[in-house]
């Protein structure tokens, strides 16, 4: 009987311990999911990718559970998307992750931010101005040019923690980057309608998509970036979206539909529900079908007829 | 001697501006191969000066021409790389620095006449890495009842192998859930009335701590601790626990910490939390204390983020010798009667919180207490709160107490308003 309780308990206690090195594969947790699709398109094979957050979620207010704190300790690489986006949850978790491998500046943090030109730098960190990024808006990849530079960034970072994997990341680079250009092209004929339209959106988060199709933002439903909506602001917002005349309110998925309806029925505009993350929008699992889903849903919206 | 003084001092200033005048004042004649050398350099600058202008022109010229190029014939700027990582600026994290303001508003229909003012936390919280290997946090607490107290100051390890982490310092012993937890990090206006009692506020200690993380898929963290005391009575108040706070004691009287924990994913939107806390004062088995804590979490994903449900539960069993504390009343005279005794005590709460949308939450507590030693005292609370926070950074909450004891009850209305200036987070401990 005793002997066979210890060999139980030596079979528990291999497979507790064992579980880490049942997989030969690089071990990657992903921030979130787009640049957890990045990376396995990059990857293939080679690689396991476990995600954070959801794409349904809102970036800043991911839950922190304990399940990811195993997941980072027993990582040979952190993918992030960066510039900030991860700040409400990712700190917490490398705080007690004790994995200095991964830590922001170690060879196995991947930040796919690496060649973004930032933009909407804040000249000021005043909380006045809001929720602020100090690095800039991390929203970048909503456009898919911006997309290609993260592809790249990933692909480096998984050639810097695996060298032995160079070729395979190199030609996951190759392969993945024709695909995207493919698409680009594709989405630039899809998006032509967006030239010149204009537009607000819930949250300051689609300014790089904007700058690439040519949308005119002309405000948003918070405040200022984190900031609810007040009655005053929304007030202000509908009579410069009537005064400049736009014709569509962008929803992202997180954040609630009835008020983003409220103020398209005020304005005669229509509402173009798109996603801030893969896997927001039904059907959306990986990086292209995030983005095109995006696009055809504004164009959906841009080019509709009649009232909303 | 003043006048002498004012016309030495000018006559002083007149030499030295002097001086400054002529340049060549005590030097020796200029000869002629210096001038000619002077003459040579004047030349060169000359001839250097007219280059710089014609390359200057001719970048003019080719300024001109860009800006009659159609923006679309530009070629893309080449992408720009950095060296490893982007990394908020230094003054962003180092040190975080935020300052909380935590003031409440209440009154009672018992005891207290009128209502009042209370600044229940003012916190200044610090916290940075100090080398690879190590990062030091410090909170400062002001009250209304205290003036400044560094109520934790700590160094913790970041780089040990086999999972390990050290703390040292002052902090909160990690012993079960709420009883570490800033009180501003609470969701209710108050610590639960159990924990106020059993733990003596919170569960402030000056001493080591070890946590080991498992190197499983399963969550399993279990740390031990070695502390001179437990609980901020305890570490303030020496009359009543016998050793001066900080003083040196035998290892059998500091108080050990044993406290493992666990987490389960239940589904995609629900979670448990399971931990027990075992705190023990060795000599003559002076104090046992015990904890279970439980926490449900419902957090559903896309389109209902905000949404969700938490349910906390959390018991205490304090088995423990106190010595000249009040053992009875005499009964000629009414007087305390001082003395020694073992008192076994218990307590805990339960608690549910349902969050609607981002900003609004509403929740309702149930507390029993026993005063530690003593007579018993028992209270029952029955509260309901409610809580919106117009932005991340600041927070309203209106709390009501129905606190039943021996003979009476109360009813007690508190209004919190909570503000975080600065960069401000307790971390994974206060999730």
């Amino acid at each position: 009987m005793a002997s066979r309780l210890v060999s139980l308990s030596v079979t528990l206690i291999l497979g507790l311990f064992g579980a880490s090195h049942a997989s030969a594969a690089l071990r990657v947790v992903a921030s979130l999911p787009d640049v957890a699709d990045m990376a396995r398109q990059i990857g293939g094979a080679r690689i396991e990718v476990t995600t954070i957050a959801e794409g349904g979620q809102d970036p800043h207010k991911v839950p922190v559970k304990p399940s990811f704190v195993t997941k980072l300790n027993r990582a040979d690489a952190l993918v992030v998307q960066g510039l900030g986006l991860e700040h409400a949850y990712l700190p917490a978790l490398l705080e007690v992750a004790r994995n200095s491998n991964i830590l922001p500046g170690a060879p196995g943090y991947i930040d796919a931010s690496l060649y973004i030109h930032p933009l909407e730098i804040p000249d000021s960190q005043s909380r006045t101005q809001g929720e602020l990024h100090p690095l800039g808006n991390p929203h970048f990849n909503l456009d898919p040019t911006q997309g290609k530079l993260m592809a790249r960034a990933i692909a480096e970072g998984l050639e810097r923690v695996d060298p032995d994997g160079a070729e395979v990341y190199r030609a996951g680079l190759a392969s993945y980057e024709k695909l995207l250009d493919g698409k680009i092209a594709e989405w630039d004929q899809l998006a032509a309608p967006l030239r010149g339209l204009k537009a607000v959106s819930y949250h300051p988060d689609l300014i790089y998509l904007a700058a690439h199709y040519g949308i005119e933002l002309v405000g948003t439903i918070e405040t200022k970036p984190g900031v609810p909506a007040t009655p005053g602001h929304l007030e202000d917002l509908i009579e410069q979206m009537k005064r400049q005349k736009a014709t569509v309110v962008i929803r992202e998925v997180a954040y609630e539909l009835p008020l983003a309806q409220q103020v398209a029925e005020r304005t005669g505009a229509r509402v173009a529900t798109v996603s801030s993350l893969t896997g927001g929008l039904p059907g959306t699992s990986t990086y292209v079908e995030f983005v095109e889903a995006n696009l055809r849903a504004l164009v959906a919206a841009a080019t509709a007829q009649g009232p909303s | 001697m003043g006048p002498e003084r004012s016309v030495s001092r000018a006559a002083a200033a007149l030499l030295a501006l002097t001086a400054l005048m002529s340049p060549g004042l005590g030097q020796a004649e200029t000869p002629d191969s210096q001038i000619s050398a002077l003459k040579a350099e004047l030349a060169a600058t000359k001839s250097e000066l007219t280059r710089t202008q014609s390359a200057l022109e001719a970048l003019e010229r080719k300024v001109d021409a860009l800006g009659v190029t159609p923006a679309a014939a530009a070629p893309p700027e080449p992408p720009m790389k950095l060296e490893t990582a982007r990394i908020a600026p230094i003054n962003a994290d180092n040190p975080g620095i935020s300052f909380v303001i935590d003031g409440q508003a209440a009154t009672n229909t018992q005891g207290n006449d009128g209502a009042g003012f209370l600044l229940a936390t003012g916190e200044l919280f610090i916290s940075a890495p100090i080398d690879p290997f190590l990062r030091g946090y410090a909170s400062i607490n002001g009250t209304t009842d205290e003036s400044f107290n560094i109520e934790e100051a700590a160094l913790v390890t970041t780089a040990l192998p086999y999972n390990l982490t050290v703390k040292g310092g002052r902090f909160m012993a990690d012993f079960g859930r709420f009883p570490h937890w800033h009180d501003e990090a609470l969701p209710f206006v108050d610590r639960p009335p159990s924990i106020e009692n059993i733990i003596g506020g919170e569960s402030i200690s000056e001493g080591v701590e070890t946590s080991w993380l498992a190197p499983t898929d399963q969550f399993i963290q279990v740390t031990f601790g070695a502390y001179n005391s437990v609980g901020a009575d305890r570490l303030f108040d020496s009359s009543q626990f016998g050793t001066m706070p900080g003083s040196q004691r035998s290892p059998s009287q500091w108080s050990y910490v044993v406290h493992p924990q666990t987490y389960f994913d239940l589904s995609e939107t629900t979670s448990l939390d399971l931990g027990a806390s075992w705190l023990t004062i060795p000599t003559d088995a002076n104090r046992e204390l015990y904890g279970i804590d439980a926490t449900f979490r419902h957090q559903p994903g896309t389109s209902s983020f905000y949404q969700g449900t938490v349910v906390g539960v959390e018991w205490l069993w304090n088995n423990e010798q106190f010595n000249n504390v009040v053992v009875g009343t005499d009964p000629v005279t009414g007087d305390d009667i001082l003395g020694s005794g073992r008192f076994r005590r218990d307590g805990g709460y339960a608690y549910v919180e349902s969050f609607f949308n981002r900003r609004f939450s509403l929740g309702g507590r149930y507390d029993y207490a026993q005063q530690i030693f003593g007579p018993a005292d028992r209270q029952r609370t029955e509260s309901a709160f409610v809580t919106w926070q117009p932005s991340e950074f600041q927070r309203l909450r209106f709390q009501f107490d129905n606190i039943g004891t021996t003979g009476q009850n109360d009813q007690r209305f508190t209004l919190q308003w909570t503000a975080f200036i600065g960069s401000h987070s307790h971390g994974f401990a206060a999730r």
